[in-house]
């Protein structure tokens, strides 16, 4: 474990220069970007000396390297993100982002859990079914929905459920209410507000998943060890459960890793379609409205996100995989 | 070869069944009408849900900021007018009406004096017994506190300067050189008086408008008066302390605003207890579930509703509005310094057709900037008719001879598409039609597309203009006189200058009229803009919703409502 530790810190050092490096890109696009937050304020109605004042005094004149650094160390040192200028003007960042985050996460973790759950029962099936028409069939069927866009699925999943059918809510979101600090969010999970978003994210994803288990688990079935429980005598069940499936779900991990850190970025045609008040929906308005902060907030946030699901990811790997460790203590 | 053939049998299986659930779907709901989920009522939830008695619920925009005096978008605008109240307001005529102040002042009963060195002293009387929402009094004191608080350059305004900017020394307060604004001056503590540097008969309105409203000092901070309130309450525009009509309540981000009748407001009390306003998703989907009970209609969805056979066309509310969409031009800059070419191209465009073919009649054709409904409205002005032939000879007869002798020219709107909206395309089309003239469209972000503009940066551009107040200086003064800041096309008649200065200053309002008439013909017979539609609002409201209206700007109008118990 020696060897896992160190490479989990040499990992863990890296953070603080990738994300550096990323709020000094970020920071510079939108500096060097056409317009600012003033001009998208000013309106008609401003004087230009109102706009230049209201540039000197929210420090927009200094040079970009002064105001990089400004940001950076009230960041560091008061863990300050800074306060929204177009959408809602003087409002701290962070008051903004975080109760958007916990709304994303929601359909976000209920659809992971579906597509995931969905696609390793469809991929076992189609590999256990290969070579008759149930398993081109299977996989065939969610190849469907991965190829309509959530553009086209979701307004066709709304007039079904919500205005024909009338099972299900119109207004985007609601649930039981829970205070997280700056104000209430709704949790959407505990109610029917919940199934539109999550069908929506999780049939394209259903896909991708059954056919990398698919594949897998044939050459899982093809092992030794496979043929070795079948003829010991090991009932079907057992032996697709225990032998088969936890071989062939390991590279799965990886995939799963990758998908958590999506779960911040929200969607921005899911929660634009149905009005949910979630993370997508507000990076596009920052960044339409040269909301600085706000934008800068997010990209750290994301790539923070990234970086670290990316260790995580790489660790369980190693802990999960016998022969990694075996292949450790060896060396 | 056996997989191959397995492999294609299955999808094709997939593909059959998928087909055929859409088409199972389709026929299940196409056989029921629309109004099958009209009158069920969905479960109640948080947001949306079944009817509350008392309980007004709508969609609404996101306002930007809830703080009056930095406020200068219509969203935000929309709830503040609810929610504060300045010393005058306007009803949903768009009359004159005293809120704070007991009386509007004028030379009659003695609150307007025209001093001897050109300026006008008001007087107001702060009306008996008006209080914030926490039953605080408001004093002279604290109108003369909040209107300093707008003119305070830490307070960021960035429209100060346009709505206050007659009162005397509010220039100063806004450059630094005063701590306070000379002209508003606390008499006693009901009476407060406003000197303004001219006879501005518009000022009066534009009190109306949030930057003059009254905040609460010990929300802002501050100093007021012998008070000093230090830093105030950083977050107080989420629980704002005004003396409007509501009260706000709640407002989640992204979610939900929800205002409380003020139930000792001074102009009466208003009649619907609680409007929950979405701020995402209410849309027509959710008005037919029920789940508010007023709605916009978009274009796309209006034909439908206009057809008096389909059912919500009892429900269907049309009201104009004082905006204007128009296509401005840089008359410094080639090819439109020369008054015949903006002519010419003006000349080609059959506003008409826009009007039925892409707009399907919802917006009114514009032939004049002033709209119907301002003071100086008239059917007789008239901006350049549709005349394709005329127009093409005027072209040729102009100082580039013709189309040929055109240089390049592109048209700046606002969006972030790829593709124009159908009006700018069917514009686009008619030059090339009616001119021989190919116009390129260049789209730019908001924030590029007004930079861009007030730096003179494009040849022409289309646009919009929303009234503030229903006066002709609101338009014609700003955009057209020469030295206005807000005259983005360069546009320069001393004429014309002459009139708009006298309409300004002119007490007369026969007189100011007719002077503001004569500015507007001689602006439309030269061009710098060619006006396209005014705007039209279309909405759906549910018939237990009394006495809504569809105010031509925005005023407070939540308390007029009234509705039918469930």
């Amino acid at each position: 474990m020696q060897g896992l530790f160190g490479y989990a810190v040499r990992r863990l050092l890296w953070v603080p220069v990738i994300l550096f490096a990323v709020s000094f890109i970020a920071f510079t696009i939108t500096r060097f970007g056409p317009g600012d937050y003033v001009d998208v304020l000013a309106g008609p109605r401003a004087t230009p000396e109102a706009e230049a004042r209201l540039r000197e005094q929210t420090g927009l004149n200094d040079p970009f390297y002064e105001q990089y650094g400004r940001y950076m160390k009230r960041l560091l040192t008061e863990g300050d993100f800074g306060e929204s200028f177009t959408k809602y003007r003087g409002t701290p960042v962070w008051d903004i982002i975080w109760p958007r985050i916990l709304v994303s996460i929601q359909p976000g973790i209920v659809a992971l859990v579906i597509g995931f759950s969905v696609g390793i029962a469809v991929g076992i099936f189609a590999a256990l079914k290969q070579g008759t028409w149930l398993d081109p069939f299977a996989i065939g069927s969610f190849l469907f929905f991965q190829s309509i866009p959530v553009l086209v699925s979701l307004p066709f999943l709304v007039l079904l459920f919500v205005v024909k059918l009338g099972w299900l809510p119109a207004i985007g979101w609601g649930g039981p209410r829970v205070d997280v600090g700056p104000q209430d969010i709704e949790l959407g999970i505990l109610s029917t507000h919940i199934i539109l978003p999550a069908l929506a994210l999780s049939l394209p994803s259903v896909a991708g998943v059954a056919r990398l288990v698919r594949a897998t688990t044939l050459s899982v079935l093809g092992e030794d060890y496979v043929r070795t429980a079948r003829a010991k005598g090991l009932p079907e069940f057992q032996v697709i459960t225990r032998h088969v499936a936890r071989n062939a779900l390991l590279p799965l991990v990886t995939v799963l890793g990758l998908s958590l850190s999506t779960l911040l970025e929200g969607s921005f045609f899911v929660e634009t379609i149905l009005g949910i008040p979630g993370i997508g929906q507000l990076g596009f308005q920052a960044a339409t409205s040269r909301d600085y902060d706000v934008i800068l907030a997010l990209v750290l946030i994301l790539a923070t996100a990234f970086v670290i699901a990316n260790i995580i990811t790489d660790l369980a790997y190693t802990l999960i995989d016998p022969r990694v460790r075996f292949e450790e203590r060896r060396s | 070869m056996n997989r191959a053939i397995l492999a294609i049998v299955g999808a094709m299986a997939a593909l059959v069944v998928a087909i055929g659930v859409i088409i199972v779907v389709l026929v299940a709901s196409g056989g029921g009408s629309n109004e099958s989920t009209a009158n069920k009522t969905p479960a109640p939830t948080d947001s949306g849900g079944g009817r509350t008695e008392g309980e007004l619920r709508m969609a609404g925009p996101e306002p930007i900021t809830l703080d009056p005096a930095i406020a200068q978008d219509e969203g935000s605008a929309r709830y503040i007018v609810e929610i504060f109240g300045g010393l005058l307001t306007l009803d949903q005529q768009l009359q004159l009406q005293p809120d704070i102040a007991g009386a509007i002042p004028s030379v009659e009963n003695g609150g307007k004096v025209v001093n001897a060195d050109g300026t006008v002293t008001y007087t107001f009387h702060i009306r008996d017994g008006v209080l914030f929402h926490d039953r605080k009094p408001v004093t002279a004191e604290t109108v003369k506190c909040s209107l300093e608080r707008a003119a305070d350059p830490a307070t960021q305004s960035l429209v100060s300067e346009f709505f206050l900017g007659d009162i005397v020394g509010v220039k100063d307060k806004l450059d630094g050189r005063a701590d306070e604004v000379s002209g508003i001056q606390v008499i006693d503590p009901a009476t407060l008086s406003i000197t303004i540097t001219g006879d501005i008969s518009s000022f009066l309105y534009k009190l109306t408008y949030p930057t003059g409203f009254v905040v609460d000092p010990s929300q802002t901070g501050g100093t007021c008066g012998t008070e000093d309130f230090g830093d105030g309450d950083s977050n107080w525009t989420r629980h704002p302390n005004g003396t409007g009509p509501y009260e706000l309540k709640e407002w989640t981000f992204g979610e939900r605003i929800v205002l409380q009748a003020n139930d000792h407001y001074q102009l009466g009390v208003p009649k619907t207890k609680t409007v929950r306003f979405l701020l995402a998703g209410g849309g027509l989907t959710a008005y037919q579930a029920g789940d508010v009970d007023v709605t916009f209609v978009g274009i796309d969805d209006l034909e439908r509703i206009q057809d008096p056979a389909d059912p919500l066309n009892a429900d269907y509310l049309t009201g104009d509005r004082l905006a204007l969409d128009y296509i401005g031009f840089d008359t410094t800059r080639e090819p439109f310094n020369d008054p015949d070419v903006r002519l010419a191209f003006a000349m080609a465009i059959d506003k008409e057709q826009i009007g039925s073919a892409v707009f399907k009649d919802a917006l009114p054709v514009a032939n004049s900037y002033d709209m119907p409904g301002m003071p100086a409205y008239t059917a007789s002005a008239s901006a350049p008719a549709f005349d394709p032939d005329g127009a093409r000879a005027l072209l040729e007869q102009s100082s580039y001879g013709g189309a040929d002798g055109l240089p390049a020219i592109s048209m700046a709107e606002s969006g972030a598409g790829a593709t124009a909206s159908e009006a700018t395309s069917a514009i686009i089309e008619m030059w090339r039609d009616n001119l021989g003239v190919e116009v390129e469209i260049q789209q730019a972000e908001a924030a590029t597309f007004f930079q861009d503009i007030s730096d003179g940066k494009y040849q022409m551009f289309h646009l919009g203009w929303i009234m503030d107040y229903p006066d002709e200086d609101d338009i014609l003064n700003i955009h057209f006189d020469s030295e206005s800041p807000n005259n983005d096309t360069g546009y320069n008649n001393p004429q014309v200058d002459d009139l708009l200065r006298r309409a300004l200053v002119e007490p007369d309002p026969q007189q100011r009229t007719q002077l503001y008439q004569q500015a507007e013909q001689l602006v439309l017979d030269d061009v710098p803009w060619i006006p396209l539609f005014f705007d039209r609002e279309h909405m759906l409201v549910k018939p237990y919703v009394k006495d809504f209206g569809i105010s031509p700007i925005v005023v407070p109008q939540l308390r007029y409502v009234s509705l039918e118990t469930p």
